[in-house]
């Protein structure tokens, strides 16, 4: 019996399995991770509930290669990344990730599209001037403001700066958008707002992990996962001691 | 390539932006490193142009280094030898010297002994020393009463001297060694001597120590050659219309009879050995020096030009804990845009050489600064100072400052950026994004 191609799964766009993350500060180390298992599928969208402190922001950031896992499997595709060395891991998140924080880190010495156009400027390859450009152009449009491109932040409200930060986010085309707590500085029309400039972007293929404290954000997302104790469950199922 | 060549751009384009984004920390950065800069710059500068300067003066009556020479005691038939010899060669010059008076026939002349005109009682009587001690030369004017004359030294020259002695020319023209002699002798004057002349104006006889008759002299021309007595150069056959050969040169006038020659000119002086040794002069007599006075000059200034660096160092220095200070500040400032920078992908590397990128234009934009009040201050005090100081004049920047300066501002740039560089390379993304 033969297979066709067609129907063989494509990979996940990341899948983590059985990751771990002790914290080692001045105090006693901290296991903050203790096993999650995740896995995120083109046009995925996934929302993280939890505690503050229950390691929403320490998972994405080993999701985002700012942080290596101490145990456990961390695949991109098939390719495993678990122990990938900084250099490599800066190329991947330029190429195969977006981030948007809650405080924007935007840079206020720059503009809108100066600020979208460093995601562009980083090393990993070398873009024209005029590509550049209407890159940066095309993905302020894609958020809405596009008229706003040579405004710099501090001209810019929380939710443009917000989403001048989605549009850096997004300029590189990435595979998988992480948002941690993305609407924690906005109030709530406008974080009803860039929750739905973030998930359009799973409309053209691209997996989504966002971290938030609120339910009603979470609630629009096609997955809910709750993070307590170290390990990640589907929201609502009860622990078992 | 490509890619060193895009994160080159990268670090520049960053780099402008953060320098344009703290304008006035870069402009105090500019500032504490100012100096420091400077003092590179002028010290290269006073150093090269000294050294010029120096030199322009010594080549005048030493020569060019590479010059070979060969003093000879104006003996025998040394003279009409050398004369023979080296006539209408342009690789080789013979000098002969002799005593000269210009001016009222049968009075002393007003510099008896051919010293400076502005010397009180001239230059006194001519003496000559042997082992037994000095005394007076005899000559034809011992009791003569002292009127309107000039003596000198004059120099008769078998081909054109400038091309191993460049003297600076001053009036009217060098000496012509195409054309036939004149029966007049066309002289060249030193300044000291055209001094002497344009303060006393007198009918024009010349009397040389052992010629036949007193010619009337043309004055064509007047050179600095770096001498304080006052001398005429004029071209040796003119003077041998009046002169013995065996009168041309005097040891007593002056250094005797002396041969220049080009690095090249090998045969002349094989030729000229062989023929004055056959003249009867002793071969062990006969003896080259080559002119070496840059390389004596370098290594007596270079002692002082490194102390003088040594101090401009450490004010450089200075500037550098400046920068450094500025610096460290700066990134530590900026944690967020550095983590932010490496969160899209920025590698480490890229940040180091963004925050070099800013130091290294701090430094060449100080440096250029610096390059520019140097030539600015070199035109001020040319025009201020050049008259007093003729070798100076023309003088143009030295580019060795030019190329000291920017090389200052980029050490100063990288020393003062390289710690700043690694803490911004080293700042961790996920504590500061988390924040």
């Amino acid at each position: 019996m033969t297979t066709s191609p067609l129907l063989v799964p494509p990979p996940p766009l990341i899948h983590l399995s059985g990751v771990t993350k002790t914290l080692k500060g001045q105090d006693e180390p901290r296991a903050i991770l203790s096993g999650v298992d995740l896995t995120v599928h083109a046009g995925d969208s996934v929302a993280i509930l939890g505690r503050s402190g229950s390691g929403k922001s320490t998972l994405l950031s080993l999701i985002g290669l700012f942080d290596r896992p101490d145990g456990g499997q961390y695949l991109l595709g098939d390719r495993d990344i678990t122990k990938i060395p900084e250099r490599k891991a800066a190329a991947l998140r330029s190429a195969e990730f977006g981030f948007v924080f809650q405080r924007f880190f935007l840079l206020k010495h720059l503009t809108a599209a100066q600020n979208v156009a460093m995601a562009l400027v980083n090393g990993q390859g070398w873009l024209p001037r005029r590509k550049r450009k209407a890159k940066v152009l095309a993905a302020l449009e894609r958020v809405g403001i596009g008229h706003l491109a040579k405004h710099k932040p501090p001209r810019l409200s929380g939710g443009e700066q917000q989403r001048v930060a989605i549009a850096r986010a997004l300029v590189r085309e990435p595979r998988i958008l992480l948002a941690d707590e993305p609407t924690g500085a906005l109030d709530t029309e406008t974080g009803n707002l860039v929750v739905e400039v973030l998930r359009q972007a799973t409309d053209v293929g691209c997996g989504l992990v966002l971290v938030t404290h609120d339910h009603d954000h979470a609630a629009k997302m096609g997955r809910v996962l709750h993070l307590s104790d170290g390990l990640l469950r589907p929201a609502g199922q009860r622990v078992v001691a | 390539m490509i890619r060193l060549s895009g994160r080159l751009r990268a670090s520049l384009i960053i780099g402008g932006q953060g320098i344009r984004a703290r304008k006035l920390r870069t402009f105090l950065s500019m500032v504490s490193l100012f100096l420091g800069v400077l003092a590179v710059v002028v010290v290269q500068a006073g150093a090269e142009i000294a050294n010029r300067a120096m030199l322009a003066d010594v080549e005048l009556y030493q020569g060019k280094d590479g010059t070979r020479q060969m003093y000879l005691s104006p003996e025998g038939q040394t003279v009409p030898v050398a004369l023979e010899v080296l006539k209408g060669r342009t690789d080789s010059v013979a000098m002969t010297s002799a005593r000269a008076i210009i001016g009222e026939p049968g009075v002393k002349p007003i510099n008896e002994g051919g010293g400076p005109i502005d010397q009180p009682g001239g230059g006194g009587g001519r003496m000559t020393c042997d082992e037994n001690g000095c005394y007076p030369i005899e000559d034809g004017n011992a009791g003569s009463p002292q009127g309107q004359a000039i003596e000198l030294q004059l120099v008769g020259l078998t081909g054109d001297i400038r091309q191993f002695r460049p003297f600076r020319p001053s009036q009217g023209r060098w000496l012509d060694f195409g054309g036939e002699p004149s029966l007049a002798p066309r002289l060249v004057l030193n300044l000291e001597a055209a001094k002497a002349f344009s303060r006393y104006q007198v009918p024009a006889e010349m009397r040389v120590d052992g010629a036949t008759a007193n010619p009337t002299p043309q004055f064509v021309g007047v050179v600095d050659d770096g001498g304080y007595q006052p001398t005429a150069y004029v071209r040796s056959d003119e003077l041998l219309n009046w002169l013995p050969v065996t009168s041309m040169s005097d040891s007593r006038s002056g250094p005797g009879l002396q041969v220049l020659m080009t690095p090249a000119a090998v045969e002349v002086e094989h030729v000229l050995r062989a023929r004055l040794v056959a003249a009867g002069t002793p071969a062990d007599r006969l003896h080259v020096d080559t002119v070496k006075t840059l390389e004596r000059m370098s290594t007596e200034l270079a002692l002082l030009r490194w102390i003088f660096l040594g101090m401009a160092a450490l004010v450089l220095m200075i500037g550098v804990a400046g920068i450094l200070n500025v610096g460290l500040a700066t990134v530590g400032e900026r944690i967020e845009e550095f983590a932010l920078r490496r969160a899209v992908g920025t590698p480490r590397l890229l940040l180091a050489g963004i925050v070099l990128a800013e130091t290294l234009l701090t430094g060449l934009l100080t440096a250029a600064l610096a390059i520019g009040a140097g030539v600015v201050g070199l035109k001020l005090a040319l025009m201020l100072f050049g008259s007093r100081f003729p070798a100076l004049e023309g003088t143009a920047f030295p580019w060795q400052a030019g190329v000291a300066g920017v090389i200052a501002g980029l050490v100063a740039g990288v020393l003062g950026g390289l710690v700043p560089a690694l803490r911004a390379a080293r700042i961790p993304i996920a504590t500061v994004m988390r924040a």
